[in-house]
């Protein structure tokens, strides 16, 4: 290794170990530390209000969704337009659990954290059963598999009583060390739990994508063909691509049935798989940091939508329903300019900012 | 070493038959070839024993497994690799990428291993990586080693594909057409590779050729394929002997 780790701007590589690490620099690292560390600290300092809590809460919970739809979209290849219902199928676990015991039972208020992995758990288990016509589908049809799956979910909890046909589920409230969290605390106390799942879940995805885990997912989207003749088997490679996005779907999902108290059908329709492709795609298909990017940009320009509507209802009548117009109209707009102008996602302006600072002063 | 044996080996796909009743042994240790006419059944053959496609009738024996019906990934598992005619290398990926995945089954580490990363799987990370590095030097890849492969020229993806297979550590190599579309000097660097591969690297190699002059010069034995039949094998100077040969490749007088 070179003299300086701090500094370093070329590969100064001597054993094929140094050649692992996720921060070729400390600097590197100690930005990396210090952004998360920011990321803690900073609702501490502010006094935030709920409505914007509630927006930051949603951004996070989003992009543990798209994590686990990046992986299977973006690296695997295989297009799911059913992640909503992969989301609710971890919700309506949550639901189903607080209708059978109780929406305060102490599973369900004290034991969360063991409930969202159970959520994920069901999700994979979704995840893998629907994956499982990977085994012969490809491509398009293989899109429709997961399209069915959504309008097969909506249906399911649409007409069985045990879901409630599709109305608001209650669930508890939960309690962390100092009791039961507050109706004040309790946006804040979910930012907190979400942060840190974001965190742990994008470490290991990291780690999982230069392993042998992460680089068959690759394979099998780039040439099933050849994956096969390299020893794996493409079909299950694919059903454990869509079992993985499934964990992560899951996980959301009970992040989300927590964070509204509640679990209704309206979160997980198909127009919400739409909003999360569109979130991946904006954000860069194939890369990690754009799981994060993709779900920031799609929810704050939301906000900002809502925000101009505001406005402009001063001075426009209020017959006028200006959000149901452009809300649909900015989506629509910045996924076409995305596809046309940017089709490797924000996550590619991110990476030029890097190599442009990194190279700096030196021309990129 | 094991030898593989094709006995009365039939492919039929509808009523075109694409093999029909071919016997070969590959012996270990040795170049073997397949040769013949456009539309020969070649590939097929090396798709029945590469587990692509499955015969008909036949059985295709490895040592004492059997072959017959195994899928791509057993049989490479039994050590057998293959590259490829047409280019399939996985394109969005460097050359280092491409071969670490053809490790995919000797990286040994379990997925809580891949999570967590330190320890075990990096340790197996890097000892696989040290063999990659050995193959890109046999294969003079140094050069691309961080590249993309689809941004490499055709030479040097053919090139990467034949590492490809090797890092799959094989006992049985089978190369399809390997120096199909390239240039003299480009066929002379693969001709060198393949005697290697074979003596270095102690690999029974099976070659599909057009290149006649190649194929002569470094077979150790010749099987002549033509409409799915078998018409001649021997070693080279008997297999330029053969009438039936002659008569497939330049026609009756």
């Amino acid at each position: 290794m070179s003299a300086n780790r701090w500094f370093a701007t070329g590969n100064f590589f001597s054993a094929y170990r140094d050649e692992q690490r996720i921060f070729t620099t400390h600097l590197d690292r100690a930005i990396f530390i210090t952004f998360l560390a920011a990321l803690f600290i900073w609702p501490l300092c502010f006094e935030v209000s709920s409505k914007y809590m509630l927006v930051l809460d949603n951004i996070l919970i989003a992009m543990v969704a798209i994590i686990g739809l990046n992986l299977v979209t973006g690296f695997a290849g295989l297009i799911s337009i059913g992640h909503a219902a992969f989301v609710g199928v971890g919700a309506y676990t949550l639901a189903l659990l607080a209708r059978t015991i109780g929406d305060s039972h102490v599973i369900i208020t004290h034991a969360w954290p063991l409930m969202l992995l159970a959520c994920g758990a069901m999700g994979a288990v979704f995840g893998g059963f629907v994956g499982l016509p990977a085994l012969r589908l490809k491509h398009l049809y293989l899109a429709i598999a997961t399209l069915s799956f959504q309008m097969i979910f909506q249906w399911t909890i649409n007409f069985l009583p045990l879901f409630n046909q599709g109305q608001t589920i209650p669930v508890g409230r939960v309690f962390w060390f100092t009791g039961e969290v507050s109706r004040r605390d309790h946006y804040f106390f979910w930012y907190y739990v979400t942060l840190t799942i974001v965190v742990i879940f994008g470490l290991s995805v990291r780690n999982l994508l230069r392993t042998r885990y992460g680089r068959s997912l690759v394979a099998v989207r780039d040439n099933d063909r050849a994956a096969d003749a390299m020893g794996m088997h493409p079909g299950l490679t694919k059903v454990y691509a869509f079992g993985l996005a499934g964990f992560f779907a899951g996980v959301a999902g009970g992040l989300h049935a927590y964070l509204y108290r509640g679990v209704g059908i309206e979160s997980f329709m198909l127009h919400q798989s739409i909003t999360y492709l569109a979130m991946a795609i904006v954000g860069g298909l194939g890369t990690l940091t754009g799981a994060f990017f993709g779900p920031a940009a799609i929810r704050l320009l939301d906000l900002q939508v809502e925000n101009l509507v505001g406005w402009s209802a001063q001075f426009l009548p209020a017959t006028m329903n200006l959000a149901t117009a452009l809300k649909p109209l900015t989506f629509g707009l910045v996924i076409v300019l995305f596809l046309m102008f940017e089709p490797r996602g924000i996550a590619n302006w991110w990476r030029i900012c890097r190599v442009y600072i990194k190279l700096w002063p030196f021309r990129y | 070493m094991n030898t593989l044996t094709v006995s009365d080996v039939t492919l039929a796909f509808g009523g075109l038959y694409a093999l029909s009743d071919v016997n070969l042994t590959i012996q270990a240790g040795l170049i073997t070839s397949i040769i013949g006419p456009n539309g020969a059944g070649k590939t097929s053959m090396l798709n029945c024993i590469s587990g692509f496609y499955h015969p008909t009738r036949g059985a295709i024996r490895f040592g004492d497994k059997v072959l017959t019906h195994a899928s791509p990934h057993q049989v490479s598992n039994l050590g057998i690799a293959r590259a490829f005619q047409n280019i399939e290398l996985f394109r969005g990926m460097t050359v280092l990428d491409n071969l670490m995945l053809a490790r995919h089954r000797k990286l040994d580490y379990r997925f809580w291993h891949a999570l967590i990363y330190m320890g075990r799987a990096s340790r197996q990370e890097a000892l696989n990586r040290a063999f990659v590095e050995e193959i890109i030097d046999f294969m003079e890849l140094e050069p691309y080693r961080k590249q993309v492969v689809g941004s490499l020229s055709y030479g040097v993806q053919k090139r990467v594909e034949v590492a490809r297979a090797l890092t799959l550590d094989p006992e049985l190599l089978l190369l399809d057409e390997p120096m199909a579309g390239m240039n003299i000097e480009e066929k002379e660097d693969m001709v060198r590779f393949v005697l290697d591969i074979q003596k270095e690297r102690r690999t029974t190699v099976v070659l599909v050729e057009h290149d006649l002059g190649v194929v002569m010069d470094i077979s150790d034995q010749i099987y002549v394929l033509d409409f799915g039949q078998l018409i001649g094998s021997g070693r080279p100077e008997e297999v330029a002997r053969n009438p039936k040969v002659i008569e497939a490749y330049i026609g009756e007088d």
